[in-house]
């Protein structure tokens, strides 16, 4: 076997791998560093005991679940109920719109297909900011606002989840035509061809969906705030903790919202990181080709 | 501009080929703006001419009708339910009965009130007895300019409808006048699952966005043209009316002393605009160069570890943004960790004032970007992971083979690859970044505030956006909907002109039969 | 209509028939929501209970309490009046902004009575807008003085702005005052030389006038203290108890920090009146606002539920739950027979605020685009290079303020004179060191048939300065310099729009 001569010649060439390899390795540490701070500093300070105020310290002097045994005694247990319950809903029903909406301007031609993409292209440019007000008058006239705001809320997040058939769209393009053709001519409706033959080929773009429409509930504070109006019942763990932060309450509560900000990130990071091969996937597959 | 022929580009070195690119980008800005032009008259001229035929053929079909058919302007879905078709025929007449009522018990009330948007406002009564004043509600502009649009609605898809019904008639007599038989209810049905299955499909999409975004959307903006602000809510105070183009020549005027501020509301717009077109710039390509990179570091071969610095910097999208980004914004803070850390390792020695100063805006802007980046590679990083992966690996192995250098493969190989498959992505990124509410919000809320722009319009800060802006304006102090409103057309225009040109400068968006 | 019925009710009262409501007319079950602060709302829920079981009317109340933030119930209140708080509770700069949007009940003739009987005269005057009350008064506390550490700042020092400052430089802590983002803790600067900005509403909540004298030279000594402030590199923007646990040796702020400070400082802490600064040799005691928090009655369609609901209004803002509030929360009472207790009076935060009464400024009426014209004023300051800086931070206010009320033409393009002078006296004098307020009148000038612009003729003292402007704004001023008197005289101001020339013209 031919050993000594190329390993002599390469040492140079892998020197300077290894020389590139390191710096890397420098450069990703120090990401990683800078990446994890923040979250690790709101991991710490929930657990902070001898105080629950703002302080220039990180590493709490006395250690204790304190702040997660109080949360118990605040509403936010209701408020992640709530934004479970609308999490759940909305991944749900949103996958089966934005499948839907995608899979149909993927895959048919019709008149209207043109216009409707179109339509949708124009509604994207307006600010949803501005809808904000009729959407909750809206709401308010058929009662589900405020206490009721968690079903209001479901309702106008899957009601505009049409819109976001981009993705899946692109993702459905990649699966080739003629496949469906073939099962068109052994006779099977287009219904079937969905359920039988496409579906089970989009497993990263399903998944993606779901996930997506799962994480959004979490973090809307802006519209959430709105329809609930200061109703406790109404609230989802954003609109709740973000209260806490007001000036009378940080003080007593600034601990706890690190505690309820760990709790609430928990389950939505678990969930990313089991399924973030398919997250990869899907936005490949999709975000990318028009 | 000259144009040249594929050869003479090619034979071009490559730093002119680049700036044959620019130009060539901006040359055919104005041809794309004047065919846009163009397309929106000849779309208009096509409107007309679609509804004068519309009308010939409703006009002769009526004429040349049978019976039945000729009944069916009246009563609709008569014409179906005499030929059998009872399903469509019952589901038309229906849906007349449904709008007639409706017409007459709510729609036609509404529809009266839509020009005027209410006469009587509020009254208070005091009841002596009890010695309490009670208030009485009577109109309510907001309920009657939104009910009104309903109602318009309604009658379109009435008068849509209607025509369809007409439409129905002349093709049931030229199929049976051909011998032919008609569908059947049950036909009709499986047409749903089947050959129809689009509508199927798209009818609980659709009903949702155009309950829940077209119908707000077109509330939203005639709420630019009325004076619907705090002081005039419609309802418990004063009601609202209809005033025209007022708030645009408002907006619009380069008239100093605004309500509250030195700087014009004009001025103030500028400004805004022309930060959130920065900002979006930046955060767009930030986010896109370092991400690749970082993707590309992580890729490489030999590094160990892969998940680990993946799932690392995927935290980010993974945690909500109020948890993270108030959490980072208090770190930024003038005596928050990060002024601390800076002052322990003696780099400065007064603390850095990132978002109060308003003397040093950039600061501001500049921080928020960088703070972006960190937001933003995660996303950016996983795309680049997945497309990287896609990119046929013999390229680099007969780059290779030619002795091309890392750079040279990234520059010739990648990077085309990586700006052509996310061409569209970086449009949507771009305006998705203009529209970057929670950024900004959480981050800074707009802060340093530019002292000379209105407070009436919500105290606005060199780091807001356009959308920040707005959302101030309409919970500032005077609650000014219809100023927000303006500035909500505002933002549709600048963004639909960049989509407009950017559409129709990069061909590889328009073809979308090409990837399939 | 209104004034015959309060004379028939007047006449009824005379006849001793005072107890309209009676038991039966409001007794029943209500289900109301209430919104009060998190931190009360159990107290809340107790104090309502108590309610229920003592008073006369037989009235139950099925009350959901809902802690809502002061700020939040304001704007939600405006953004939908019907979803709101039966009773809620607000700051009062919100008032304002309240009444405008119909979200206050106007209270009766006897409860107004009663407000006006139980709470100091200041007090009241945050719920009235023009002649009526549209609010109860729940505290009146809302105003700040100083904590400090004691570690790092002596005792000697407390009266001294400057020796505050050098004391958080030399221990490298932070002196925290918020100058940068709230027009509320600025506006003591401006105090504190003298100046006033009150404004005037009618009885829907709307704002008429305003009378502003930051524009002026005391305005100008205000600012200048205030610039020694904020050019320190240790001033911090914030007013945030929780300052001490970061780096702070010094925060301006109120009772409601009072448990957080003592809990991070401990015997450390210290509590006092705001400083003084010193300008041109003169020193000036740092003022204050002196504000209160409401509670408003959402209005009502049914007269009975509303008579019920501004009796609970009454209850919960009354002697007994006032003073409940102080025990648990240390809030303190707006009621006078609370504030006389010892319990309060011995409360060193209430008696910090209550040695910084004296230079305090009742809130009063303040329209809602003040606070955010007046905040920016802390920026200016900070990035103005010299003292013409600091006059042009003064006219963007005032320019601000002026443009918020829509001007007439007449006023918009008219000139006027504005300078050493004093529109009530009528009086041009060189001296203004008396405190008498100057450069803050403008005079006006009517223009003639041979288009030249004269004012009235006055007495002027030699040395007298002014200048002549448009639309009582600095965009348009002649002359360039001031335009000095030579000699004192009575003189007519004449100017000639064309050429921008100023003139004295002497008269008999």
């Amino acid at each position: 076997m031919n050993t000594a001569a190329p390993v002599k010649r390469h040492m140079g060439l892998r020197a300077s791998r290894r020389a590139a390899n390191t710096a890397i390795y420098v450069v990703l540490i120090a990401i990683s560093v800078i990446w994890l701070i923040p979250f690790i500093c709101i991991l710490l300070q929930s657990f902070r005991v001898e105080s629950t105020n703002e302080v220039g310290y990180v590493v709490p002097h006395v250690w204790g679940f304190d702040n997660y045994v109080n949360l118990a005694k605040t509403d936010f247990w209701r408020w992640y109920r709530n934004t479970f319950v609308i999490a759940i809903c909305v991944a749900v029903f949103q996958t089966v719109i934005v499948l839907c909406m995608s899979y149909t301007l993927s895959r048919f031609r019709f008149k209207m297909r043109k216009p409707i993409m179109k339509l949708m292209l124009v509604l994207s440019l307006f600010p949803g900011m501005l809808t904000m007000i009729i959407l909750y008058r809206v709401l308010a006239d058929i009662g589900l606002t405020q206490a009721n705001a968690v079903p209001g809320l479901i309702l106008v997040y899957i009601a505009s989840s049409g819109m976001g058939y981009y993705v899946s769209k692109g993702f459905f393009d990649t699966i080739s035509k003629s496949l469906d053709e073939a099962a068109r001519v052994d006779g099977a409706t287009r219904l079937k061809v969905l359920v039988k033959i496409i579906l089970p080929l989009s497993k990263p773009i399903v998944i993606y969906t779901i996930l997506t429409a799962f994480m959004a509930p979490w973090g809307d504070f802006v519209f959430a705030r709105y329809i609930s109006m200061g109703t406790s019942k109404g609230m989802n763990v954003a609109v709740g903790m973000y209260n806490w932060l007001n000036k009378d309450q940080i003080g007593s509560r600034y601990t706890m919202f690190c505690a309820g900000g760990v709790l609430v990130a928990l389950p939505v990071t678990i969930l990313f990181l089991m399924l973030q091969r398919y997250y990869v996937e899907g936005v490949t597959g999709g975000a990318v080709k028009g | 501009m000259k144009r040249i022929s594929d050869l003479e580009y090619l034979k071009l070195p490559r730093y002119k080929r680049l700036a044959y690119k620019v130009a060539s980008f901006f040359a055919s800005i104005p041809g794309a703006v004047w065919g846009l032009i163009k397309k929106i008259g000849l779309a208009i001229a096509g409107l007309f001419a679609g509804i004068g035929r519309e009308i010939s053929d409703i006009v002769s079909t009526f004429v040349h009708g049978s019976a039945p058919t000729k009944i069916s302007y009246v009563v609709m879905g008569y014409g179906n339910m005499a030929r059998g078709q009872w399903l469509r025929g019952i589901l038309f007449l229906l849906f007349e009965i449904v709008f007639i009522g409706y017409m007459i018990l709510a729609g036609g009330h509404w529809l009266s009130m839509l020009p005027s948007l209410g006469k009587q406002g509020p009254t208070e009564v005091y009841d002596w007895v009890l010695d309490t004043y009670t208030y009485e509600y009577h109109d309510n502009s907001f309920k009657i300019l939104l009910y009104g649009v309903l109602t318009i609605f309604f009658i379109v898809a009435f008068i849509y409808t209607w025509r369809v019904n007409i439409r129905q008639n002349k093709i049931a007599e030229q199929i049976l006048a051909s011998g032919k038989k008609l569908k059947s209810g049950k036909d009709d049905l499986h047409s749903l699952v089947d050959d129809s299955f689009h509508k199927t499909l798209l009818a609980l999409p659709m009903t949702g966005i155009i309950v829940f975004t077209v119908l707000p959307i077109i509330f939203m903006v005639l709420v630019a043209f009325t004076n619907y602000d705090g002081t005039h809510n419609g309802y418990s105070n004063n009601l609202f009316h209809w005033v025209g183009l007022d708030n645009f020549n408002t907006m619009l005027s380069w008239t100093a002393n605004t309500r509250g501020g030195t700087q014009s509301y004009a001025a103030t717009f500028g400004e805004v605009l022309t930060w959130t077109l920065i900002w979006a710039f930046f955060a767009t390509f930030t986010n896109y160069f370092l991400g690749m990179l970082v993707a590309m570091a992580i890729n490489k071969k030999g590094i160990r570890l892969k998940k680990m610095w993946r799932t690392i910097l995927v935290m980010t999208i993974a945690i909500p943004q109020f948890i993270s980004l108030l959490y980072v914004s208090k770190m930024f803070a003038k005596n928050g960790i990060m002024n601390g850390f800076l002052m322990d390792l003696g780099l400065i020695d007064q603390a850095i004032d990132f978002f109060g100063d308003a003397s040093k805006p950039w600061l501001a802007r500049v921080t928020v970007i960088v703070i972006n980046i960190w937001i933003g590679i995660p996303y950016l990083m996983l795309m680049a992971t997945g497309i990287l992966m896609n990119i046929p690996q013999d390229l680099y192995e007969s780059a290779r083979i030619d002795g091309a250098s890392g750079w040279q493969q990234y520059s010739k190989i990648t990077l085309p690859y990586m700006l052509f498959v996310t061409g569209p992505y970086l449009l949507t990124s771009f305006t998705g970044n203009m529209n970057n509410f929670n950024v900004i919000f959480l981050l800074t809320g707009g802060a340093p505030t530019n002292s000379a722009a209105s407070s009436a319009a919500g105290n606005v800060g060199y780091t807001d956006l356009l959308i920040t802006w707005l959302f101030k304006i309409t919970t500032g102090p005077q609650s000014q909907y219809y100023l927000a409103s303006v500035v909500g057309i505002m933002v549709f225009v600048v963004v639909a002109l960049i989509t407009l040109i950017v559409y129709s400068a990069l061909p590889s968006i328009k073809n979308e039969e090409d990837f399939q | 209509m209104k004034k015959l019925l309060a004379i028939l009710l007047s006449v009824v009262m005379l006849l001793g028939c005072a107890n309209f409501a009676s038991a039966s007319q409001l007794a029943g079950t209500y289900d109301i929501t209430v919104w009060v602060a998190e931190e009360i709302a159990d107290l809340t829920r107790t104090q309502i209970d108590n309610f229920n079981a003592a008073n006369e009317f037989g009235i139950t109340f099925n009350a959901t309490v809902e802690p809502v933030s002061e700020a939040d119930a304001a704007t939600n209140m405006i953004t939908d009046v019907e979803a709101g708080g039966d009773l809620f509770c607000f700051a009062q700069d919100q008032f304002a902004r309240l009444v405008q949007a119909g979200a206050l009940a106007k209270l009766g003739q006897r409860a107004a009575e009663w407000v006006k009987a139980n709470t100091s005269a200041g007090v009241v005057a945050a719920a009235t807008s023009g002649e009526e009350i549209y609010a109860y008064p729940l505290t009146a506390d809302n105003g700040y003085f100083m904590y400090y550490d004691k570690t790092y700042i002596p005792e000697e020092d407390v009266d001294s702005l400057e020796a505050l400052i050098r004391d958080c430089e030399d221990a490298g802590k932070y002196f925290a005052f918020e100058m940068q983002s709230s027009a509320w803790y600025l506006a003591s600067f401006f105090f504190a030389t003298g100046c006033v900005s009150e404004w005037q509403t009618a009885d829907n909540g709307e704002f008429e006038s305003v009378y502003d004298t930051f524009n002026s030279p005391a305005g100008l000594i205000a600012v200048k203290g205030m610039k020694k402030l904020v050019d320190s590199p240790y001033h911090l923007s914030s007013s945030s108890g929780s300052e001490f646990s970061k780096n702070a040796a010094i925060v301006v702020t109120g009772t409601w920090d009072y448990v957080t400070v003592q809990n991070i400082l401990g015997d450390n802490m210290g509590v006092a009146d705001l400083p003084s600064f010193e300008v041109d040799g003169e020193s000036y005691h740092l003022g204050s606002f002196n504000g209160c928090k409401l509670m408003g009655v959402r209005p009502q369609k049914d007269a009975v539920k509303a008579a019920a609901l501004h009796q609970l209004a009454q209850y919960l803002t009354g002697e007994a739950c006032q003073l409940e509030r102080f025990d648990k929360r240390a809030w303190g009472p707006s009621n006078i027979a609370a504030q006389a207790s010892e319990a309060v009076q011995a409360n060193p935060g209430l008696a910090a605020l209550l040695a910084q009464a004296p230079y305090s400024v009742p809130q009063g009426q303040i329209h809602g685009s003040w606070w955010d014209i007046a905040k920016v004023i802390g920026e200016d300051v900070k990035n103005a290079a010299d003292e013409d800086g600091l006059q042009e931070a003064l006219d963007n206010y005032y320019n601000k303020i002026a443009s918020l009320f829509t001007l007439s033409d007449d006023v918009k393009y008219g000139w006027t004179v504005i300078g050493t002078c004093n529109l009530t006296d009528g009086f041009f004098y060189t001296d203004y060191t008396d405190g008498r307020s100057t450069w803050t009148d403008d005079i006006p000038m009517t223009k003639g048939d041979d288009g030249l612009w004269r004012s009235a003729a006055y007495e002027m003292e030699a040395g007298t300065e002014f200048k002549v402007r448009q639309g009582r704004s600095w965009d348009n001023n002649f002359p360039a310099d001031n335009f000095k008197v030579a000699e004192a005289g009575k003189y007519v101001v004449v100017f000639d729009e064309a050429t921008g020339e100023v003139a004295l013209e002497a008269a008999e």
